[in-house]
């Protein structure tokens, strides 16, 4: 290809804080519209802002698990602009002295490894949110977020491939998800990215001009946001279809193209000046070595503590390290029960399957992991079978029961009685007798079926190797 | 005139009266704009709870929208509610925001005492904010003793302002011995002879020492530099959308916005908020804001208290305000405490270091036996 893409990503992370940034506000996702809002938030006067320290925590936190350098003394500063979703007029953000600098993610691609460079992060607080009513055609304000400690990644622009933008985001979701910095839900909008973009011969050594991406809100939109706007600007090199100006775009995930949203020139005057109401912060040396104590085992060093101390395959440890919800819900699950390839299983096959079929990903699943581990237990030793189990785990997961109790009360205890699985065994070999002979015909597949309905007969609770042993016995 | 925007009708010792910036819960607080007609207090502002064992609340004074003064844009100021309140016996004692030195001149004119400590020891909570950087609630009093006791029982850390001293309280006693006044002689030289004289006469009761304030030329113009600049941005917040004035004559956001600031704000806000967008925006900010910061910090820095306590001003150097509020932005713009009061019929201004306003009560009491 004649071309190159450029690339420089924007990433919005929402500090994972009990509280807002300057007010005790719940800060969490999912309560009703301005459940979480004081006067402060709201944006009335006479409400001075005071510094939430667990976000400048979770800011070090950042920059330490991005090999960032953190800054000694950081300020907050004013950007005026207005729009109804910021009650206060202005965004209170960080433009002189920004918690972090000059740091570096590294990637993988099937290009191989690449170091993707930051020129900073700085701490930032959110806006609220516009919801159109089309019925009486009107604006609805939600401030629940407004003021929501977040956190702005800028890298430099090192990208060349849409892989590596989908490999960033993923690995910055690892890093920061693992560091409890944040919970990095697209979805939910606790993690969003703003592209900038351009396209230059290969070779050159002056970029194209560039525009910004916004409004992608999943991995899968911001791949083909890229894809569609880098050929739109090579067609536009090509064809002088049209002249490409510096704008910013929103893509439109339904028509599958970005659009013009406002142009450069015409862009806001942010009028940024030093927020005076809040006094500059030093971060001693003290301070980042307590947070780097204090950070939660990353992604990476809990895959080596499952492959190398636990034994497990890479395969299954790179499932579960993937998601810092999967990793904690192994990781607490094995704390009651101590049988890591089992746990492993369980969670991969069966937690994961249910979880699909509700349409959860691995960051949604919930589960009370004492529970989880009761279940696992009872069937490695035997006190139910595999599939009362799975059966249970079901259970646990909508009626949130008591696994002991449930095998107790309704009786789901294992047969092992040879006797009893025997009799049953060859009252189903006289009942489905033509299976018995396709089977000795040489067809191997009806053995399944005769196992299917000795233990349907025993309602499901029998030692599935007793019946196993029993049949072929009968059989041979 | 009326000094009462509202009027609680309370009388007797130990009565107050609070500048309409100051917030109590439930009650209405206009800041001296239309723009928040409509607007109820949503809290107690902090010193309305210190108080409230000891002092009775009797009324709102009138003020300037938003605590913007009227010379901003050449013209004279009226007296003060706040002032004229404690002249005519109506409450013992007045709390307002004192930022460019109004109620400190109108106090000393009027033979009261105005306090206006040191920044970041008196909670702004629950105040509508003018200038966040120089904001600081002072206290209109008859006696300086009287005023400092009330000051006593508001001052101190509140953890709901995050600009402030940690320290939990403080007490003012006159116990500072041998205090040494410096004096702005050139400054000094631009008051009338009568101030002049009673200055000379106040310094008799104390070793002094000239001192030169390097930057005086241009106080006030940095001072109406970074309060337009932060004026603007902290009235902002007034656009008509969740909370104080709406216009009910728009179709689309942007006629909301500039109807309801059109309608809401008095000329003075607007004066005052096309000023301060002025000086912050690109174009403009390296050479009037940023520029204002750093003599701010040169201002600050000139004033050492290395061999000195005090620092002696007029309050009146001059018929235009304009020219006036060069006395008064010292101690805005440095955070300083400083003490206004009458001295032979004359207005003095004491200036002193940070938290240690027991200088000035000393000083004064020293000239007042």
């Amino acid at each position: 290809m004649k071309y190159e893409v450029v690339m420089g990503l924007e990433v919005h992370v929402e500090l994972s804080t009990n509280s807002k940034l300057f007010c005790a506000c719940s800060s969490k996702f999912g309560a009703e519209p301005n459940e979480n809002v004081c006067p402060a938030c709201l944006g009335m006067p006479g409400m001075p802002a005071v510094t939430n320290k667990r976000a400048i925590e979770l800011g070090i936190a950042a920059g330490l698990v991005t090999n960032s350098e953190i800054t000694k003394t950081i300020s907050f500063d004013k950007k005026n602009y207005f729009y109804p979703d910021l009650p206060t007029g202005y965004q209170v953000t960080q433009l002189f002295a920004p918690i972090c600098k000059n740091g570096w993610v590294e990637i993988e691609t099937e290009k191989g490894k690449k170091k993707i460079t930051l020129s900073q992060i700085h701490i930032e607080a959110d806006a609220g949110k516009l919801v159109h009513d089309n019925r009486t055609d009107t604006s609805l304000i939600d401030y629940n977020r407004a003021s929501v400690p977040l956190i702005e990644i800028v890298s430099n622009p090192d990208f060349r491939s849409a892989e590596e933008v989908v490999a960033y985001l993923e690995k910055l979701r690892q890093l920061l998800s693992f560091a409890n910095v944040s919970d990095c839900k697209m979805q939910e909008g606790s993690m969003r990215c703003d592209v900038n973009i351009s396209v230059m011969e290969k070779g050159a050594t002056e970029y194209g001009v560039r525009t910004e991406i916004k409004n992608m809100n999943s991995l899968k939109a911001i791949a083909a946001a890229i894809n569609y706007e880098a050929q739109r600007q090579i067609d536009a090199l090509e064809t002088a279809s049209e002249e490409l100006v510096q704008e910013t775009r929103r893509w439109d995930d339904s028509k599958g193209q970005t659009f013009s949203m406002r142009q450069k020139e015409d862009a806001t005057d942010y009028r940024y000046f030093p927020n005076t109401e809040l006094m500059p912060i030093s971060i001693e040396d003290k301070w980042i070595e307590e947070v780097r104590a204090n950070l939660p085992e990353a992604a990476h060093d809990r895959f080596l503590r499952l492959t190398e101390k636990l034994g497990l395959s890479e395969y299954d440890s790179n499932i579960i390290t993937g998601s810092k919800n999967l990793s904690d819900i192994f990781d607490k699950t094995m704390e009651y029960f101590s049988k890591p390839k089992e746990v492993a299983n369980w969670i991969i096959v069966e937690l994961l399957s249910i979880a699909k079929g509700d349409n959860k990903g691995e960051d949604d699943v919930k589960i009370d992991c004492k529970k989880f581990a009761k279940l696992m237990e009872l069937v490695d030793s035997k006190v139910i079978n595999r599939n009362v189990g799975k059966d249970l785990l079901s259970l646990v997961l909508t009626e949130d029961i008591d696994p002991e109790k449930y095998v107790e009360e309704n009786k789901l205890g294992m047969i092992s009685d040879t006797d009893m699985i025997d009799k049953v065994v060859q009252e189903v070999l006289v009942e489905f007798s033509k299976s018995v002979e396709e089977y000795k015909e040489g067809n191997q597949k009806v053995f399944g079926f005769l196992v299917g309905q000795t233990m349907r007969k025993l309602g499901g609770k029998a030692n599935p190797q007793l019946i196993n042993s029993l049949l072929k016995k009968h059989l041979s | 005139m009326d000094y009462f925007i509202i009027d609680y009708n309370v009388e007797g010792q130990n009565t107050l009266a609070l500048e309409d910036s100051i917030m109590q819960k439930g009650r209405p607080i206009t800041a001296g704009s239309k723009m928040l007609d409509n607007f109820i207090a949503p809290i107690n502002a902090t010193v309305v709870d210190k108080l409230s064992n000891e002092y009775k609340i009797a009324g709102k004074t009138v003020m300037d929208e938003f605590g913007i003064p009227s010379f901003f844009s050449g013209e004279s100021d009226e007296i003060s509610g706040a002032i004229k309140a404690v002249v005519d016996n109506a409450v013992s004692f007045s709390l307002c925001n004192d930022v460019f030195g109004k109620y400190r001149k109108q106090a000393a004119d009027n033979k009261l005492c105005y306090i206006h400590p040191t920044y970041g020891t008196v909670s702004r909570y629950g105040l509508v904010p003018v200038a966040s950087s120089m904001d600081q609630i002072g206290i209109v009093c008859k006696d300086m003793r009287e005023g400092f006791k009330l000051l006593s029982l508001i001052a101190g850390n509140d953890e709901k302002d995050g600009a402030m001293f940690s320290e939990k309280s403080y007490s003012y006693d006159n116990n500072e011995q041998d205090l040494t006044l410096a004096i702005p002689d050139s400054v000094i030289r631009m008051a009338d002879k009568n101030v002049q004289d009673a200055i000379g006469d106040f310094a008799k009761n104390f070793k002094t020492t000239s001192l030169d304030l390097e930057h005086f030329n241009v106080y006030k113009q940095v001072m109406y530099i970074l309060s337009c600049a932060e004026i603007s941005n902290n009235i902002s917040r007034y656009d008509g959308v969740n909370f104080g004035y709406r216009t009910s004559n728009y179709t689309n956001i942007d006629e909301l916005y500039t109807n309801s600031r059109t309608e809401g704000f008095g000329y003075h806000a607007k004066l005052t908020a096309i000023m301060g967008t002025m000086v912050l925006t690109e174009n403009n900010y390296k050479t009037y804001y940023d520029k204002a910061m750093k003599l701010r910090r040169l201002i600050k820095d000139g004033v050492s208290f290395e061999g000195y306590d005090i620092i002696v001003l007029p309050c009146d150097i001059g018929k235009d305000p304009y020219d006036n509020l060069s006395l008064y932005s010292l101690a805005n713009l440095a955070g300083l405490p400083s003490v206004s009061f009458s001295y032979k019929g004359q207005g003095i201004q004491l200036i002193a270091n940070v938290r240690k306003e027991s200088s000035l009560l000393t000083a004064w009491e020293v000239c007042m036996k």
